[in-house]
Parts: structure tokens; sequence; C-alpha cells
């Protein structure tokens, strides 16, 4: 690009957004030249360790940090006393940093070790002794449970809410289907597992931590250690990954505590075995749907009722239910719908947010519920789909807030729909050779909220400032853990101020530079960021577009940029604030945020091409076809990407994914036992983007990379329904599970 | 041993290979991801061969060629291979990348035939949570392409 002074009102060209443009760190990621913050070192930095309980629950008696202590090399043994506020949060049902007096889940932090290496540090982790007395184990949500694990009892938080009359509706609907699934706890897997590095220099902390809110993992260490906020730092770049997972990690505080107690750097970087048992998880749940429909295909009523597990304590489980309630009627337009949900306390894994955030969990169930309606009305799956779709400006079905004019249900439906795969799925079913293994396909769709929903006030902020050597920098949030998200802002950028893309240069994820912009969580980055990035460049460019800063033929940017540096005219500020529903229909203006409806949602539909042995359960993924609405896709690469990677996730979690615990005691606990799809369990997906346009967005941008996970599953379960006539209820849906599950088909 | 293409010394034979890559040579770009031989974030190549870093002692290095990413190439000189996966946006995250790459050097190296499948095979020891494979599969068969290519 050149530097054309545009005035107000003219074209501006748009050549970077729309580009497949590689991230900038891409070079050093494939030559292994990037440094991630675990792979951080400095000299003299001590290493820390942590010891975690062995027990779901039980009392802590005493603890004797004697044996550890004295073990040479060793520098700090820090246990429950020892921190300042021992909460991560403001609420009595969050967890603590260390476990004091009660350790309600296996793998629980009881005391942080540092010493000279990490051999010694692990070796002391394994020497702090800790008496416990083993108290009654909670096993699931579903349980009688024996005991409660806070004052209040086992829940942790309930939803409700009905439209219409939806008893009155199923009982004079024609066609009642009831369906009752599960879904399992998914581990993230994020492939750099948590850690870092800390240092504490002259009264001020910086941690250099994986994070996807640095903003909440800033408050939650001045919080333990009673810091201004001020005197904490936290840089979460360049992250190997998170999908949820670093919302609310607690390593960063670890690091923190270990550094400002021993005033020294300190290096941590956790197991995959303590990951998977200590980390969150994607909140198991119980669904039970019911929907009704009259003869001709026509939805009448939707009825949702869902337990969550969230674990021993507070940390995302309410919002994800909230999640669910909106969600519950999927991208449906019905007059009566209800949701009754519940979180309750367990002692198994402690969940939190996993991509998707309660929705893949209530859209199994749905979109199982909808398929098995189709195939007893003896209606097309797509059609009975077509017919009952929220419209785009039209009333959500649960809450009746209006949702924006960019909705794409029909369009990703139909797109999906119009691949051959679909149209000739008999015909490839009806090739089947014979021998055990079934021929199926399946489709499936989803909708998911962009941003964290009405009266949130939610907030993303960007600053830009001009160098006087002509370089234009831009520090901006949400933060980068693998989307590519700050090349994204520069294309806004770039295309925004018109200038040549090699002058500009985006940085996120250090809380020192990036104002306050929330979590890399709720499809929000692309939309909410991008949006704050171009705002705070179009205050740039108007700047720019007065004749008085350009005066003069031939004038380079470098001359301007020294002009505006000359003038005090350098540094700009913006923020956006995600807007609100319109019309928040019939939710109580008074509790908007404790229900917190979108006016932006994203739509994906699925196509699922399998196999089914019906001897052995085993399932043969042909491909999946994803077709998703994002909007305008600023970087299409990388947009098909997270396309890609959602149905990975989808895959994992419809087949093979389940964190298992005995007694709360976690059996899954490595990746051997804990499976994720490889490269040859994936088959070939084809991503196609639907053309859409968000006019709230960033050049009609809107986030996506969550509801791409959400049709997976159930596209997966239909497709085996349709192969063999069992219709799966359970995720994952398991060898075991489906032999079990067509022997009883056999018998009956 | 020689690490790609220096020699080395003074190591801990009883040591990891991976411990002496990262902490012994700076070399980071070789990542730990599970350290038991599932996640193949630290593949490295050994006398051509990929393996797990993680489950090799240096001391079995000993006289031999071991290969890191570093090793294909530098940021400022990527070979063909690491060219395609930049190209092709075959990266997110990134994390996994380096080991990646590494396996398909080797697969490119070895096999008579590359297709879909054989880079699949190539490439089932190496998790990758971001991507679903694809973009990684096409840039593997890009590099093919290229290198049978005149």
């Amino acid at each position: 690009m050149t530097w054309p002074a545009t005035r107000p009102g003219a074209a501006v060209r748009s050549s970077a957004v729309g580009r497949s443009l590689p991230s900038e760190d891409s070079a050093a990621i494939v030559s292994g030249a990037l440094e991630y913050v675990t792979d951080r070192q400095v000299d003299g930095m001590l290493h820390g360790a942590v010891h975690r309980s062995p027990h779901p629950h039980a009392r802590i008696v005493d603890v004797d940090t004697s044996r550890a202590a004295a073990e040479p090399g060793v520098v700090a043994v820090l246990t429950a006393s020892d921190v300042p506020f021992n909460r991560l949060g403001s609420d009595p049902h969050n967890p603590p940093v260390l476990a004091g007096d009660v350790v309600r889940q296996v793998g629980e932090a009881v005391a942080l070790i540092a010493a000279v290496d990490f051999p010694t540090a692990r070796r002391a982790a394994a020497l702090v002794d800790v008496t416990y007395e083993p108290l009654p184990v909670v096993t699931g949500a579903d349980a009688d449970a024996p005991t409660s694990l806070h004052p209040g009892g086992n829940v942790a938080g309930t939803i409700a809410f009905e439209s219409g009359d939806v008893e009155a509706a199923l009982a004079d609907s024609a066609v009642v289907v009831d369906v009752d699934t599960t879904t399992s706890a998914q581990e993230h897997v994020a492939i750099e597992t948590p850690g870092g590095m800390a240092e504490w220099d002259l009264g001020k902390i910086t941690v250099w931590c994986g994070s996807q809110n640095p903003g909440l993992h800033r408050r939650f260490i001045a919080q333990a250690l009673q810091l201004p906020l001020d005197d904490v730092r936290l840089v979460s770049n360049p992250v190997g990954g998170a999908f949820g997972s670093r919302n609310d990690d607690p390593a960063p505080v670890y690091l923190a505590l270990l550094a400002w107690s021993t005033k020294r750097p300190i290096h941590l970087h956790l197991s995959r075995t303590e990951t998977i048992i200590a980390g969150p998880k994607r909140h198991p749940y119980r669904t039970r749907v019911r929907v009704g429909f009259d003869r001709s295909g026509s939805l009448r009523a939707i009825d949702s009722h869902a337990v969550a597990d969230t674990g021993p304590y507070v940390t995302a489980g309410r919002n994800v239910l909230k999640t669910s309630a909106e969600l519950s009627s999927g991208p449906y337009a019905t007059a009566n719908a209800r949701f009754d949900g519940t979180v309750r306390y367990s002692n198994n894994a402690n969940a939190g947010a996993f991509r998707g955030f309660g929705v893949p969990q209530v859209a199994f169930g749905l979109e199982t519920a909808i398929s098995a309606a189709a195939a007893e009305l003896g209606l097309d799956p797509v059609d009975v789909r077509r017919r009952n779709l929220l419209r785009p400006g039209g009333r959500h079905s649960l809450y009746g807030h209006t949702v924006s004019r960019s909705l794409r249900a029909l369009e990703t439906l139909d797109a999906a729909a119009a691949h051959p795969w679909w149209h000739e799925r008999d015909a490839w079913a009806a090739e089947s050779t014979p021998g055990p293994w079934r021929r199926g396909t399946g489709i499936a769709m989803a909708m998911k909220g962009v941003g964290m929903g009405s009266g949130k006030g939610d907030t993303a902020r960007a600053r830009l400032i001009v160098s006087a050597n002509g370089e234009v920098n831009i520090w901006a949030g949400p933060n980068h853990t693998g989307q590519a998200i700050a090349t994204a802002y520069r294309q806004v950028a770039a295309d925004t101020l018109a200038i040549d893309y090699d002058r500009i240069h985006v940085h996120v994820g250090d809380s020192e530079l990036v104002p306050e912009s929330g979590a890399t969580a709720a499809s929000r980055s692309m939309y909410a960021g991008g949006s704050a990035v171009q705002l705070v460049c179009r205050k740039l460019r108007a700047v720019l577009d007065e004749s008085a800063v350009v005066e003069g033929s031939g004038v380079s940017f470098d001359d301007v940029a020294a002009r505006l540096v000359a003038t005090g005219r350098a540094e700009y500020d913006a923020e956006f604030v995600l807007p609100d529903v319109e019309d928040i229909g019939r939710i109580p203006a008074d509790s908007l945020a404790d229900y917190a409806p979108h006016a932006v949602y994203g739509c994906s539909t699925q196509v699922v091409r399998l196999e089914v042995n019906v001897y052995t359960g085993e399932v043969r993924l042909h491909g999946v076809v994803c077709a998703v609405d994002a909007g305008v896709a600023v970087n299409p690469g990388t947009t098909v990407g997270q396309a890609e990677g959602g149905v990975a996730q989808g895959i994992g979690f419809a087949l093979f994914e389940e964190y298992r615990l005995d007694d709360g005691v976690p059996v899954t606990t490595s990746l051997e036992n804990y499976l994720i799809p490889t490269a040859v369990d994936v088959p070939p997906i084809e991503t196609i983007l639907v053309s859409g346009h968000e006019e709230t967005g960033p050049f009609g941008a809107k986030g996506m990379s969550e509801v791409v996970v959400v049709p997976t599953a159930p596209a997966i379960a239909a497709a085996i329904g349709t192969a063999t006539g069992f219709w799966p209820r359970q995720l994952p849906m398991t060898p075991e599970r489906l032999r079990a599950g067509l022997a009883a088909l056999e018998a009956a | 041993m020689k690490v790609n293409g220096t020699p080395v010394h003074g190591y801990d034979p009883g040591a990891r290979l991976l411990d002496v890559l990262r902490d012994h040579l700076g070399l980071r770009g070789v990542k730990e991801g599970c350290g038991v031989g599932e996640c193949g974030s630290c593949t490295v190549l050994l006398d051509g061969d990929p393996v797990c870093s993680c489950l090799v002692f240096a001391g079995q290095a000993d006289g031999r060629d071991v290969v890191t990413a570093e090793g294909l190439g530098t940021a400022d000189d990527l070979s063909p291979l690491q060219r395609q996966f930049v190209d092709h946006q075959a990266l997110q995250c990134g994390y996994c990348i380096p080991g990646v790459v590494v396996s398909a050097a080797a697969h490119l190296a070895e096999a008579d035939h590359v297709s879909e499948d054989s880079v699949r095979e190539a490439l089932s020891g190496n998790l990758c949570r971001c991507t679903g494979y694809s973009k990684l599969v096409a840039a593997v068969l890009a590099a093919a392409d290229h290198r049978d290519s005149p």
C-alpha cells in the first residue's frame, strides 16, 4: 500500500482485510526460534514445583514442611498460611490459592516449592508431609450427595426461564421426542502446559505466563499478594494454546507468590499429568430435552433440563450454565421454550471454561432431539430445521430479545446441505459393500453468542502511538493464544488508516501496555478487539485527513509522523463497548446481566459422512463439511484454520475424549489414556465461509471460533443413527458404547 | 554427537536428550508437551529417523547425528518445507510445529511416494490441538510436489 491522503467520505481502499496473510511470528515458529512463556529463562532463576492432594475430599490435619525445607537447594516452601489473601476471587466459593483446611479434589495445590533446580524442587514437593482425614466423596452432580462441600449445600447455581406455555404446547403436539443425553468432562490439552516465569523487581512483580485474561490474572495476583494493581504486570505472549484452560488458571498466581516470597526469578512448568489432574475441564452435563412438533413439522415447544457438574469450587460454572440457558433453544424459533438448569458441586475435576462454554452440551441434546423428531415425522432433517429457523432481526425463542440482522443460520444450513455429500447420501449408503461397515451421513447445526452478553459492559480498548520515525504502534486486546489475532488487528488497522502495512505494528498480551480489554473468550476477540483497533485508527485517520497535517506536495508519511509528534497529536486511545440487544424482550430490565443475552450470534452447520463397524462399534470418519458464518472473514485462512481446529475438537468430544474418575480419583491421567485426535483420526474437513456482514463489527466481522465445535458431535451421532438405527445419547460415542447400543437394538 | 552439524561434548549421557538439547544447547524449539512420548512436540531426527527426544538418553545419541527444527532452516533462511508451513498458514499457537516439521522432513526424505494418507500417518505421532491437521497435511503435500517437480 502507498500513502493516499483520502478525503472524508472517500472510499478507503480495502487491501489487507480479506487476505490470508500469515502471522508475523510464523517463520520463528517453524524454525523453532519462538520463545514461549515457559521457554523463558534468566541466570540465577529458581524452579518451582507444587505439592498436590492425593485425596478427592479430606480434612487437612497437619502440614509438615520440615523435611522439604531441609532438602539441600530448597529456598522456599509455601503453604496456605503464607498467602496474604488465600482465594482466587471474591466469592467464598472461589478456590483457595493453596488449600488450608480442606482439599476438595485430587490434584488441589497444598504447597509450593522454590529450589535451585527443577529435580530438587520436584523431590522437595514429594517431601511435604500432609496428614489428611478423608471425608465422604461427592462423586457426581446426579448422585445423592453424602455431604455438603460448602456451607450452603452442593448447588452452585440455578437458572430457569420459560416463554409461552411449554407443557400445554407439548400436550397438543402431534409428535413429542424426549431424549436424555450425557456429555463428558473434556480436557483442553493445550500442547504447552501451564507455567512461565516471574520476577520481583523494585517492589513490582512481572509474570510471563499463559493467560486468556491478563486483566483478571493481574487482579488475582494483586489480591493474593495484597499489592496495588499497578505493581503487577502480566505478559501473556507467546502462548501454546488455551481453548478456555487459561481463563482462570492458578499457575500465574503460584509464580507470583514464589517470586514475591523469594525475591528471585522463578520458573514453573507444570507436567502434563498434573495439568490433566488439576486443570479445568469442560463441564460434564446431563441434558434432557423434549421437543414437540405438529404433523407438518412446525416446532411447537422446546423443553430443556440440564444438570452440570462444576467440581469443587465456583469458577466459570454459573456463567457456563447461563450460556447453556440462552442457547438451549439453538437457532430455532418457537413460541414455547423452557430451560431449567442447575450447576452442582462435586469432588470431581474442577470444570471451567472450554471453547463453546456450555453450548456443546445442550446442543447435543437439542440436535439429537430434532434429528429424532425428523425421523419420527418422516421428514427430511434439513427441511425440519429450515422451516423452524430463527430469522435475522427476529426474536429469541426463550428470552424474546431481538437478534442481529447478520444472523446467517439459514445460509449455513443451505450451504452445508448443498454439498454433494448431503444430497447424495442415500446413494452413497446404498453402495455399502457386504461386511460389517455401514454407511451414514448426518447433519447438525448450532449458534453461539459473540461477546459476554448484554448488561455486562463488555469492553475492549486499543492504544495507538505514531513514532517520529513513521511507525504506527498499536497495543490492543484480547490477546493471542494461537488465533493470530494480532495479524487480524493489523489488517483492520491497515485498511482503516490506509497506510503501508509494514509501518503498522500490533502488540498484545502485556498488561503494562495494553489497556484493559477483557478475555480472549466468548468468540469476542475479532469482533471486540478488532472494533477497538478500528476506532483508534479512525481517530488518527481523521487527523491525517486534515489538510494542515499533510499539506505540501510529495509529503511522505515520515514527515507527517514527525509533524504529529511535534504537535502533540501522535497518541490515541479508543474503546469499544459491545452493544446490548436492542430490545430485551421478556427479560426483566433489572436482571439483564443475569441472563446476558446476545445480539450477535455466529452459526455453523456441519455434515458428517462416516462408516460404522457393527461388529466392533468402530467409527471411520470420511469427512466433515463445516459451513460457518464469520460475517466478513478478516483473514480467511486463519478463519478456516479456526473452523478446522474446532471440528477436530468436536470429533474428540464426540468419539473418544472422556476424563474419567473413580470415586473422585482420576483414571485418565496422561495422553496415553486420555486420547485426543491425531492426524489419522481427523478426516478431510471442507470449510465453507458463508458470506455475511455484521454491521457493528470491524469491516463486517464477527466471532466464529466457538460455534464450530458445537455441531460436530450431534452430526456424528445422526450419521451413526442413520447408518445403524442406533441413535447415541451418550458422549463420547466409544466403540464399547456403540457396540452395547447395537447389541441392545439387536436384542429388542 | 553432532547436533545440527556441530559436534557437541560435555553433556551428561544419563540426561534426556530433550534436556541436553534445550538446557545445555539452548535449542528451545524442542518442546516438552508430555514427557512420555505421546505428543511428539520434542521430535528430533536421530540419524535421520524421527524420535521423541524425551525418550532418548543423551548417551544413546553418542556418535550420531541429531537434527532439530532449528537445523532444518532458520527464520531468515527457511527450508522449502518450513516455507510451505508459513505460506499455508499451517500453524496456530505453533507449540507443536517444530516437532511436526521434523516428522514431515523425515517423511519427505524417506518416502518414495508421498500421499495424503502417508503424510497423515507420518504426522500421527505429533499431536496438534489447534489446527485439525488439514493445513499441516496440505503444507507437507505442497513441499512434496515442489520437491518432485523439476
